[in-house]
């Protein structure tokens, strides 16, 4: 392996592989997340591998396994180039015929083609799909480009450029200016300004410094840093690598979690392959600027997320905050100072040292700059991840990008922030999406998370359930946390089963500004927010729970009973066939009868009836 | 040599040494702040939260625990705004809920205002103040005890689950433990647990002088560093 020793040599390197790649007619890109590999992707490129080799094409064909290409409910995809063909749903039964009629006699397989939802119509160029048309992807645009585990890949289309310029010329003050300048604020949630961050750790005095990427994301439905990481870790590292040498580090972790085996497969790989190309070691690109990077494992606690208990994880200790009275820029990682960034904090420096922190700047609103990519994910038709600028409004991500209600029934409300955040009501779909304008309507940025919810969706259900979820997640360490949060779970738990007072929502309001003002960490400020966002959103749900015991989305099972319409009713049996209870009876085409005292309210008769003559309510 | 700062506690003037903490320097001063898993000479990791402050700094407020800022000059905390005592009423009242029959606990409650318990008893014994773990892996350094879990499951117990031999019997653990002071009629029952409240009268003083510490009984058994 030939080693990178200058900034010449990175030139040359890529000239070589651009000059290589020329003679390649067409690429098929595969995606090989995990999304997609969960739907048999990585059978269907063993399967085009083969055809391609069968049909001696593979000097012409070049196919590529990336990462995540972010439109996971349409997996396994597949985008041929250069015509940008789209196909979903592939399997690899089909890989014959892409490769015999497709590759060879440019044939376009109709059945392959994604159906727009909302018109109905057939599309053949990923370009055109009105979901990734609305986007604005800056980073997971590369994704399609690199293979994950191709560092060649990485730097034909430019990658460690960033890099060697700084390290050629530009001092550390300058790059936590350009930062600075930018406007790029932390992506993990807290939206802290990252130009500052570094400059107070390039502060702090001493010479051991640390830089962390915080890749332990953990909220429900949350998944962008790990297909970013998954996708594309060069990026990442690359934008470790400028931290360091701004705030002086020479000892890099990527803090990932277990249950991403992927991700730190791919991350220790990309690490591998740059210790053999002496792009982390000493002296990097023959400059004094030395690195190296480790991956450490996380064992899969949310709490593990905040940077306290994260250092404290990584240093082999119990995952546990530390009060931050000291800021961990000064004293962090073995109370050393330590810049930790989020995944798509860091994936977003290289681009603004290479075009400028003006073009940065140039998106999104006054307080939040760049573009943020969310986790789009619920009740709506096109799901998967989708990157757009700052400041663009929850209508176009849900509406726009999202294609609306999967359900037919009407969108009620999107829950932004993972498990911290707030639910937003459809009324408060105009703001645009920015640190400062969901903290202001009561939600949060937080990593990125949305999740749609339609009519059917009980808001204090879902209350219940992000407390469920922070109460198991808790660390346990402070009595706010462990106690408040468990009993505001207590007091919602007896609403939803109708055991509510009207005492009960005051003392839920004292109890969250009690959890909010008086928890250690940041995970117990903001685990009230489900709550107060509900109370204040939908407090006629929280009324009509309490005083009419009844919940008016049909999913708090205590408050329900299965009733069957009589008009509806043909009398079909597939119901009587279908519960498991054996709860309802009937005769053929007369109207059926739930028994509600065998009833368990399992829905299943819902489902099945054709007619919607089941309510529940 | 020592260095010493000068902070504003409640607007009186102290002088402290560097490097303490801002409980221990009230304390000093005879300005009682609350406290539960603070215990002198231990490491601090502010976990039950009663001890919290209002750190006044650029017009804005933060609420933090005493038990872990340090002094610096200059400062200014205050110990009894409304809020803080309305935030130290609610910690305590969880406390008291989860272990009605420590005694030391009951009286925190009602040193800190508890009333009335809005929510149903548990009875669970422990709060997880964590005095056993720190006095038993600081003090001793045996490492005997620790917390396993975490959230609801988070609990103290020897390693494995098994006492193990290089436990050296100190019984610092027990004596350290909220709980080894028991409510002056006993343990309660389960199902019958209440709010004792039958010291307040002793503690009315704290009503009107809020935050002078009034040499109350529960310090004297339970390690308060104003009788340590």
């Amino acid at each position: 392996m030939v080693k990178i020793k200058n900034p010449r040599d990175l030139e040359s390197l890529r000239v070589k592989i651009q000059r290589e790649r020329k003679k390649i007619h067409s690429t098929i890109i595969m995606c090989g997340g995990t999304g997609c590999q969960a739907s048999q992707s990585l059978a269907v490129i063993d399967a085009v591998k083969n055809q391609i080799a069968r049909q001696g094409l593979q000097k012409n064909v070049h196919v590529r396994a990336t990462g995540c290409h972010g439109f996971c409910e349409q997996g396994p995809i597949m985008v041929i180039e250069p015509e940008n063909l789209f196909y979903c749903h592939v399997s690899a039964k089909d890989a014959q015929e892409i490769v015999s009629k497709t590759l060879l006699k440019g044939e376009i397989i109709e059945r392959l083609l994604y159906v727009d939802p909302v018109t109905g119509k057939k599309i053949r160029t990923e370009a055109e799909i009105p979901f990734y048309k609305n986007q604005d992807r800056q980073l997971l645009a590369c994704s399609k480009l690199v293979d994950p585990k191709s560092i060649d890949d990485y730097i034909a289309i430019g990658g460690y450029e960033a890099l060697a310029q700084t390290l050629m010329g530009i001092t550390p003050e300058e790059v936590i200016e350009e930062v600075r300048a930018s406007g790029l604020r932390g992506r993990g949630g807290g939206g802290f300004p990252t130009g500052r961050k570094w400059f107070e750790c390039w502060e702090a005095p001493g010479d051991e410094k640390y830089v962390i990427c915080n890749a332990d994301e953990g909220d429900p439905g949350a998944y962008m840093d790990r297909c970013l990481l998954e996708a594309n870790p060069h990026l990442v590292i690359e934008g470790m690598m400028i931290g360091a040498w701004a705030v002086g580090a020479r000892q890099g972790y990527i803090y990932v979690r277990h249950e991403y085996p992927l991700a730190v497969r791919h991350a220790r790989y990309a690490i591998h392959q740059m210790r053999e190309y002496g792009l982390l070691g000493d002296n990097i690109l023959g400059s004094s600027f030395s690195f190296d990077i480790e991956v450490a494992r996380g064992g899969g606690a949310f709490v593990c997320g905040e940077s306290t208990a994260l250092m404290a994880s990584i240093e082999g200790k119990v995952g546990e905050p530390r009060p931050k009275d000291i800021h961990t820029v000064k004293e962090g990682l073995w109370d050393k100072p330590t810049v930790l960034n989020n995944v798509e904090t860091w994936a977003n420096v290289p681009s603004i040292m290479l075009k400028g922190s003006k073009w940065f700047a140039s998106k999104g609103t006054k307080g939040s700059k760049g573009t943020k990519i969310f986790a789009l994910t619920g009740q709506v038709r096109n799901t998967g991840l989708v990157e757009v600028a700052m400041g663009t409004t929850l209508n176009e991500i849900v509406f726009t990008i999202g294609g609306g209600s999967k359900t037919g029934k009407a969108v009620k409300a999107a829950q932004t922030g993972g498990p911290s955040g707030g639910c937003l009501p459809v009324s408060k779909f105009d703001l645009p999406v920015d640190f400062d304008a969901l903290t202001k309507a009561g939600s949060m940025m937080g990593s990125g998370g949305m999740v749609v919810m339609d009519e059917g969706t009980c808001m204090v259900d879902v209350a219940k359930y992000f407390l469920t979820f922070l109460q198991d997640e808790s660390c346990g360490k402070c009595v706010p946390c462990r106690l408040g949060v468990d009993r505001m779970l207590e007091i919602v738990t007896d609403i939803t089963e109708g055991n509510g007072r009207p005492e009960h929502v005051g003392l839920l309001e004292e109890l969250a500004e009690t959890v909010r003002e008086g928890s250690l960490c940041a995970l117990g400020k903001t685990a009230p927010n489900p709550v107060l966002s509900t109370l204040h959103y939908f407090f006629d749900e929280y009324v009509a729970h309490i005083e009419k015991k009844r919940c008016p989305a049909g999913v708090c099972k205590s408050l329900i009973s299965y009733t069957i319409d009589p008009e509806k009713c043909e009398g079909c049996g597939i119901c009587i066939r279908a519960c498991p209870h054996n709860a309802v009876k009937g005769e053929k085409k007369k109207t059926h009868i739930i028994n509600l005292l065998e009833c368990r309210k399992c829905g299943i008769c819902i489902a099945e009836c054709k007619f919607d003559a089941i309510m529940a309510g | 040599m020592l260095q010493y700062v000068t902070l504003t506690i409640d607007g009186s003037r102290v002088r402290a040494a560097k490097g303490t903490s801002v409980l221990d320097a009230a304390i000093e001063y005879g300005i009682c702040i609350p406290h539960l898993c603070h215990v002198p000479s231990l490491s601090d990791i502010g976990a039950c939260r009663l001890c919290i402050v209002e750190h006044v700094r650029n017009g804005s407020s933060n609420v933090t625990t005493s038990c872990t800022l340090r002094v610096q000059e200059g400062m200014v905390i205050r110990t009894n705004t409304e809020k803080i005592v309305k935030l130290r009423r609610n910690i305590a009242e969880l406390l008291v809920a989860e272990a009605p029959n420590s005694r030391a606990v009951q009286d925190i409650a009602v040193r800190c205002g508890v009333k009335e318990v809005r929510y149903p008893f548990r009875n669970n014994n422990c709060i997880q103040c964590g005095r056993c773990v720190r006095y038993c892996n600081q003090y001793w350094r045996a490492n005997v005890l620790g917390f396993i879990g975490r959230g609801k499951d988070r609990h103290v117990d020897y390693p494995l689950g098994t006492r193990p031999d290089f436990c050296k019997n100190c019984g610092a653990c027990t004596l350290y433990c909220p709980m080894s002071v028991t409510p002056c009629e006993g343990p309660m029952k389960r199902g019958e647990e209440h709010l004792c409240g039958k010291c307040e009268s002793q503690l009315s003083m704290s009503a009107s002088l809020p935050g002078a510490c009034v040499r109350c009984d529960l310090g004297k058994g339970f390690q308060c560093a104003r009788h340590a």
